[in-house]
Formats: C-alpha cells, structure tokens, sequence
C-alpha cells in the first residue's frame, strides 16, 4: 500500500506542468545553451566543460525537482484535507513520509538521466560505463537532504509560504552548490559560506566522480551529515504538523 | 460488543470547551444523526472518534478499541468537511489509490457506481464540480469498506437531486450491516435518514432517542383547524393535547401524539372540523429551544 501512494504522488506531479518546465525543460535547455559556448574547453584537470555543466546541470535538475516534488504538493496537502484523508486510512504516518520521500526521489530521475541523454547526443560525452553508474548513484542518492528539505519546509509552512520560501531555498542552494556559475568564481567570504552548504558538496561529488578520481570524504560525510539533520528536522516537523493533541 | 463508545469525553481548546463530558453508546448496525447546531462540538467528536483529535479527558473506543487502532485496521472511513482532493489525478485514480490503502475494500466498479462516478471515471479532479467533488469523497469514504462510516455535514454542497442520491447510496451502504454516523444541522435529514438522532448543544448531549421521540419531547407536532364560533371547551382533554391555543376562530393544538389528537378530535367530539393542518413546523423552533436550554 506504500507503493500503491508513491504511485500516484509521483503521477500527480509527472502531471503538473510547473515540474516538467522547472524540472526536467531548464536543466537540459541551459546545459544546451552552456555546453555550446563552453563546452570544448576543458577545467585544470583536464574533464572537458561538456562533462562538467552536464554534471552541474543534473545536479541542479535534480536539486529543483526533489524540492519541487515535496515542499509545495505537502503544504498544500496539509491545508486542504487531503493528508488527513490520508491519515485516516490504515496507510501508518511514517510511510506517508517515506512514500513522498520515494516519490520525490523518483521525480528526480528524468532530469538526470535526460542531462546524461542529452550529454551524449549532442556533445558527444563519453564515459566508461562504471563511471556513468557511480555518477547517476552519487547523484541520486545525494537528493535525500533535499527532499527533506522539502518535507521540512512543507510540514512548517502554510501552502501560500512554502512557494516562495522552496524557490529562495532552491536558487541560494543552487548558486551555493556551484552548479550555475563555477565555484571558482566565489570570493573567499562567499567560498566560506557555500562550502556549508549541501549542495556545494553534492556537486562536489558529482564533478570528482566525473573527473575520474572518486569523491571526497569530507564531501560525502558533509552531505550524510546534512541528510541527518534534515531529515530528523522534517521527521519532527511533520509530526507536530499531524498530531495533535 | 459495542460499536462506539464515548465515556465522559472532554476537549478543550484553550479557554474553549468543545466537548463537554460526553458519554454515549452507538450499537452496531445502526444508522445515527449527530444533530446540533454550528459549533456544538459535531465535527470536534468526528475528529476525536478518527483519532484525529485526542480528548483531554475521558475515553473514546470503536469495537473495543482506540481510534487509532480501529483506523489501522481500516475500521474507520469517513467524509470530513474539508477534504480536497488532488486536482491532478482523475476519479478512477483518486479512489483506486485510496482503495489500496485499506485490506479489505469493495470493488472498484462497485464504489464508483455507488457513488454515481462511473461517467465521470476518466475526469480530473480539477475539473469537477462541488456536488461531484463530494460524490468523489463520499466514494473515498466507503472505498475500504469500513465498518464504521462518519459523515461530517456530508450534504452541505450539494442541491436537491444530489442530497436525495447522496442519502440512497448513503442507506445502501448501511444496510450491509455497518455503523453511520452523520452530523448534521439539518432535522429534516436527522428525521428522515437515521434511526436514532443524538442532539448535542454546546458540546453537551441535550437529547438522544428516535427522531419520533425528540420531536415529541421537544413540544411535538401542531393540529389545527378553523374553529369558528363553536366552543373551545374540552380540547385540551383530547389525547396527546399539551396545550390550545385560539385566536380569532383559529385552533391550534400542540400535541405529542398527532394521531391519537386526530382521532379523538372526530370521534370524540361533535365539532365541525375545517381547514385541518398537521404540521411539523415549530420543529426548528423546537429543536432551537432544545439546543438553547442545555
């Protein structure tokens, strides 16, 4: 019954129009348009920019939809009934949240692999395969304090609040994360903060996987880390936004 | 075993007292109004019945068990007074998915021609009307063929010909031998649709008995006729009569037993009878002096 609800969340939003623009259009339309004017030069290490923007991109595509996907659907759930007709259902609270954070996850698929896809076409990107897997595993994983963010934000906040509140969360960890313009461009105050976040770290992973070297420790330990306070923090949000007494 | 049960159950808001010691017993099988007026406590006890709401004192179970665990079991279904439903899925999908969530559910087919979906299966929900987003609903409550059923204020958007289809798939499903609960400001409803009406005022229980019986305690039902110049004398001696009153020829008896009045009115007397009007028009009178006196 848990996949029977992961099902339909992730219809619902497969559905919704601002999705397949923000989420799955935007990724592969900038990488197009970057890749194209960037694309055959390649950073210190020698990866070529075709593979580094891809890399940006899908982590940015997969960033916007994880978020996307669950603050807004929950808020607005909370606020018009849905959830509590959810709640009175057998379905258990805790796999409402796994279900939604199951869905999210799915719904970031199609950015990365579309990114990938598109990668491969028209910039002629090649990768071993184990390489391909690594990056598409790294990357995936790597959404889970996202979507958690996105639960949080969505268990906190009123429907009309999450809206902007995602998009100011997702753009800052967007921008933090290096993956619109490169983080070598940071100053050094700027460096410091958006090295706090997640998704300077997530990116991090994503672009050493597709550098050939794997990734950091300090990155993945800082990512989990993140995972872990987000998600105990959408864990106690959403129960106090559910249970009452 | 008892259906549901309320023992001496209170919930407070803050300084707001909702529901107010409480304590009631609903036998299985039957079909029950839960009648008082806006913000009574109706939906309140809804909610604490779901589990959605835990009382501040005093216990609430449902076949023996808590709330909680009779909704686990997938005991419970219900039509709550603000229940969107997710604009992007169509009918079908919206009650398949609910439908999965519980062990045991009717046939899809089944729910959606019970409910009056099955022409507009394929449609989303975003593009229903109010009286069809509330058959969706309805269908979302019955989906899993809970043995207990709660309505809270179930005909509120819905016109004439959708109440009277509402309140048929309504007994259709009772008749399976499950529990009803509905709330409702509607006497009307109360009376025509449940076996026993419990009224509740202030989030206290001001009467409780068969329809029949509430009427008849709270000042019961009306005769009256043109009297003419003939006598009054001897009409407040008729069966059931409570009080007479006559103004300018006109005779109005307030009676609890109408027609033991009536029979006693022709054949007890000589007197020449016109205009005769039964009614049951000071019901809502009726029913507001009930909720205002507890």
């Amino acid at each position: 019954m848990l996949l029977t609800f992961a099902r339909a969340e992730a219809l619902r939003t497969l559905r919704n129009r601002r999705y397949l623009i923000f989420v799955v259009a935007f990724p592969v339309l900038l990488y197009l348009i970057n890749a194209n004017i960037y694309g055959s030069r390649s950073d210190g290490s020698g990866v070529g920019y075709n593979v580094v923007l891809m890399v940006s991109m899908a982590a940015y595509g997969a960033l916007a939809a994880s978020m996307m996907s669950s603050a807004v659907p929950l808020a607005t759930e909370r606020q018009t009934g849905w959830l509590r007709q959810i709640q009175i259902t057998p379905l258990p609270s805790w796999a409402v949240v796994a279900a939604k954070l199951g869905s999210s996850m799915a719904l970031v698929l199609p950015s990365l692999l579309l990114v990938g896809l598109v990668a491969i076409v028209q910039q002629g990107v090649s990768l071993p395969p184990e390489r391909w897997a690594e990056l598409l595993v790294a990357l995936w994983l790597g959404v889970v304090p996202f979507v958690a963010l996105g639960l949080a934000l969505g268990s906190a906040l009123s429907a009309e609040a999450a809206q902007p509140a995602t998009m100011i969360c997702m753009f800052a960890l967007t921008i933090a994360g290096g993956m619109w313009f490169p983080p070598e461009l940071f100053g050094s105050g700027m460096k410091a903060v958006a090295e706090l976040t997640p998704s300077y770290h997530y990116a991090s992973i994503g672009w050493s996987l597709a550098g050939g070297h794997g990734p950091a420790m300090p990155d993945v330990l800082v990512v989990l880390a993140w995972a872990v306070v987000l998600g105990g923090a959408a864990a106690v949000l959403y129960r106090r936004a559910t249970v009452r007494v | 075993m008892n259906g549901i049960v309320f023992d001496h159950v209170s919930k407070h808001y803050g300084d707001v007292l909702a529901v107010d010691d409480l304590s009631l017993t609903i036998e299985p099988g039957t079909t029950v109004a839960l009648l008082g007026p806006n913000g009574a406590g109706k939906s309140t006890s809804i909610n604490l019945l779901l589990g959605l709401l835990k009382p501040s004192r005093g216990t609430i179970t449902v076949h023996g068990r808590a709330p909680a665990q009779a909704v686990a079991a997938g005991e419970m279904g219900a039509m709550l007074q603000d229940g969107a439903l997710i604009p992007e899925l169509t009918v079908k999908e919206t009650v398949d998915l609910v439908r999965g969530l519980y062990p045991r559910p009717l046939a899809l087919d089944d729910i959606l021609a019970m409910a009056d979906l099955t022409a507009i299966a394929g449609r989303r929900a975003s593009r229903l009307s109010g009286g069809q987003a509330q058959r969706v609903r309805f269908a979302l409550a019955v989906a899993g063929a809970p043995r207990v059923l709660l309505l809270d204020e179930p005909t509120a958007a819905m016109d004439v010909e959708s109440r009277l289809r509402f309140w048929a798939a309504m007994h259709d499903y009772a008749a399976g031998g499950r529990t009803v609960l509905f709330a409702t400001h509607y006497l009307e409803e109360a009376d025509e649709h449940s076996d026993r009406v419990i009224v509740i005022a202030r989030g206290r229980l001001a009467a409780d008995g068969t329809a029949d019986q509430i009427k008849a305690d709270a000042g019961g039902q009306t005769v009256s006729f043109s009297l003419g110049a003939q006598p009054a004398a001897g009409l407040d001696r008729l069966p059931g009569v409570t009080a007479v009153e006559i103004t300018d020829g006109a005779a109005v008896l307030h009676t609890t037993d109408a027609d033991a009045t009536l029979a006693g009115l022709y054949r007890g007397t000589t007197l020449d009878v016109r205009d005769l009007r039964l009614s049951s028009a000071d019901l809502e009178a009726a029913f507001l002096r009930l909720t205002r006196e507890s």
